[in-house]
């Protein structure tokens, strides 16, 4: 047998978190701040669990998924659940609302070609 | 020809008896009827009639002459035949005697003789001599016969006691053979000693008839034993260099699916799917092969990971519904056989039942230890597969012989069950299909639930790790206290300030669970970890003053970490009580020193 070292991980795969889900709805962005609408209750999964203690107080979607050590997608399709259930809500960052009040592409880009030119 | 005529010449002879004086008689009548018949005739005729009668009586005469020496004759041959009658009578009855005496007398002598083992030449010189030539040669070879045939039957009776003698060492050498060496051989062969050793150190039979065959049986089990060993030992080799690859491609597929997003996630998680089920093959391979499990897991695993990581090995994952709010912990040593053996039973269930029909695992803690149900709707085992099944899963056969072809998963949980002491049972469930009831013992549970006082309150039947601190403010927030948290305190290794909340129940149960010196006493049934919080009950609140670098490991890294935050808890053991925020951080314990 070879010895290797002891596991150090966790035995579950991601796929067993997830339910075998792969695809996140794209509901939430990276720096999307999600914030907890209840206490965990018992019977729960305990990503969940740790998700809405995480985020009692508002927490990026990124930095949940850095605190679980789980990849983005993965904390996507978990928050998904959740906000379906409706035990945690997303705060889309302000910038986001400004996105519409941005200049339009074609001026920047004129805006550019003017500069370059000079 | 003489015998018949005997009796002519007897009669003949008795008429004979009086002729003598009949002849002389007869002269003389016809002498004088002569005289008268020549005086009576007339002269003229005397002449004629004188020499008539003298011619006829010259003629009488000489006739009756003739027959006088005739029987003379006949007489004397009469009175000689009479004698060697007489003598041959008393040959006869001489004879006859002879024989009768030998028949009767000396023949049953010379038998008794004989049989009493004197020599033939012995016995016939001490016999009287039969005088009859042909009787003698009788005797002689009668002799010589039974002699001959009294030492056949006595070379013969020697020859069968010497073959019994022989036939009951032989059963007696095949009856220990049978019940004594060859079992004792049998089993040394299987501990693995060589053909030679095995016949070197037993008692062998010394017939051939039995030696050679107990030999070339002994020499041909070893060597199918040695082969079977080394099929063993090699397929054992290969599995642990693919448990080894597996291994390591699971942790690979856990990088790349942190580094890649979208389509390729999908992609990867189906990979890590498929390895992780490649993973529980090669596992089930290697344990019969008596090979080794490929993960060893160096700290408890709480119990949602386990089934997690139970069912994300078999294929139809997606059909088990895991029913699970035990915060127990499996030990860090049976973590890796407790998987394996929940992931071929929920494989069993699921292969067993209607593909769209859900596999469903309940988990309950009770005193006598986790106890998992995997229940499936499947059809009803008929009732001798059932007894199967709970032949195979109670580990008592662990032969590879007995393996039969789909049934290797069974045999596995047998023998895991039987390594750790878990018990599998089978039961009709009431979903309509099987259930399986796992009872894991309490000593492979890492986090012992705590003893039910009365005295203290329970926030709920299930969540008995919930219970240590009875503040108000962990009370309130029963739900997230992990595991991971409860097994802390229980590492610690001063019995800091005593705080008002350790439970009395536990006080006296410390006291006595304790020697002289301080060293902890564990009572039968109790685990060492419950044997220790009872010593050092006192502490937990210091502890909970440092939730976050939990260690639930039993390992030496933990015991640092322990004494490490014993010392600094010097500090804080007035201070702050677990917080409700700092409820969730002993959650993160176990992966932050992972």
């Amino acid at each position: 047998m070879s010895r290797k070292p002891v596991d150090i991980g966790d035995p579950d795969r991601l796929y067993t978190v997830t339910g075998g889900r792969s695809e996140a709805d794209d509901a939430f962005d990276l720096v999307t701040l999600i914030v907890s609408e209840c206490e965990p209750t018992a019977g729960m999964q305990s990503e969940h669990v740790r998700i809405l203690e995480l985020c009692r107080h508002p927490t990026a979607l990124v930095e949940v998924s850095a605190e679980l050590k789980l990849p983005i997608t993965v904390v996507r399709i978990l928050l998904g659940d959740l906000h379906a259930m409706g035990k945690v809500s997303a705060r889309h960052p302000r910038a986001a609302d400004s996105v519409a009040t941005l200049p339009e592409t074609a001026l920047l880009q004129e805006v550019l070609h003017g500069l370059r030119n000079l | 020809m003489p015998v018949p005529a005997r009796p002519r010449q007897r009669r003949s002879a008795q008429k004979t008896g009086s002729t003598p004086v009949v002849f002389p008689a007869v002269l003389v009548v016809t002498a004088a009827g002569a005289g008268a018949a020549v005086g009576l005739a007339p002269e003229g005729a005397r002449p004629w009639v004188a020499g008539t009668a003298t011619a006829a009586w010259v003629c009488i005469a000489a006739v009756v002459a003739f027959t006088a020496a005739r029987l003379r004759k006949a007489h004397r041959q009469t009175v000689s035949r009479t004698g060697e009658l007489e003598m041959t009578k008393n040959n006869w009855s001489q004879h006859g005697a002879e024989t009768d005496q030998l028949v009767n007398v000396t023949l049953p002598a010379v038998a008794e003789q004989l049989k009493n083992g004197v020599g033939a030449d012995k016995v016939l010189a001490g016999l009287p001599t039969p005088s009859d030539p042909y009787l003698r040669r009788m005797l002689h070879v009668f002799t010589t016969e039974v002699a001959e045939s009294v030492r056949r039957t006595a070379d013969a009776q020697s020859d069968l006691d010497m073959m019994r003698r022989e036939l009951a060492k032989g059963t007696q050498e095949l009856e220990r053979l049978t019940h004594d060496t060859l079992p004792a051989a049998v089993s040394l062969l299987r501990e693995g000693s060589s053909a030679d050793t095995v016949l070197a150190k037993l008692d062998w039979p010394t017939n051939p008839l039995l030696r050679s065959p107990a030999e070339s049986f002994i020499r041909e089990l070893a060597y199918s034993e040695r082969r079977s060993a080394a099929a063993q030992a090699a397929s054992a080799k290969a599995l642990s260099r693919v448990q080894a690859k597996t291994v390591g491609m699971l942790a690979d597929l856990r990088d790349m699916q942190d580094r890649h997003g979208g389509e390729i996630f999908g992609d990867l998680l189906r990979l890590d799917h498929s390895t992780s089920q490649l993973g529980l093959m090669t596992d089930r391979l290697a344990l019969l092969m008596g090979g080794r499990s490929s993960r060893v897991w160096n700290k408890p695993i709480v119990m949602e990971s386990i089934l997690r990581g139970s069912v994300g090995r078999i294929a139809a994952y997606r059909r088990v519904r895991l029913h699970n709010s035990s915060k127990a912990s499996i030990a860090g040593f049976a973590a890796e056989g407790v998987m394996h053996l929940l992931a071929e039973l929920m494989d069993n269930a699921a292969n067993f039942s209607p593909p769209i029909d859900e596999v469903h695992v309940y988990v309950e803690e009770r005193s006598a230890g986790l106890v998992i149900t995997i229940e499936d709707s499947g059809l009803k085992m008929s009732d001798a597969s059932m007894r199967r099944a709970e032949e195979s899963v109670s580990g008592q056969v662990t032969d590879l012989a007995s393996l039969q072809g789909t049934r290797l998963g069974l045999s596995v949980v047998g023998r895991l069950a039987a390594k750790h002491g878990i018990s599998v049972n089978y039961r009709p469930s009431s979903r309509g299909g099987t259930g399986v009831v796992v009872l894991l013992p309490p000593q492979l549970v890492a986090q012992q639930r705590e003893p039910v006082g009365p005295e203290r309150p329970r926030p709920g039947a299930d969540l008995p790790a919930a219970a240590p601190a009875a503040t108000p403010a962990s009370a309130a927030v029963p739900a997230p206290v992990p595991a991971a948290e409860e097994s802390f305190p229980v590492r610690t290794p001063q019995p800091a300030a005593p705080v008002d909340e350790a439970p009395p129940v536990d006080m006296p149960r410390r006291r006595g669970a304790a020697t002289p010196g301080g060293l902890p006493v564990r009572a039968p049934g109790r685990t060492m970890a419950e044997a220790e919080r009872g010593r050092s009950k006192a502490a937990p609140e210091p502890s909970r003053a440092e939730p976050d670098a939990n260690a639930p490991a039993r390992d030496a890294g933990s015991r640092f970490g322990a004494f490490h935050r014993g010392r600094h808890a010097g500090g804080n053991t007035d201070g702050s009580p677990a917080a409700p925020g700092e409820d969730a951080r002993p959650e993160t314990g176990p992966e932050a020193d992972g």
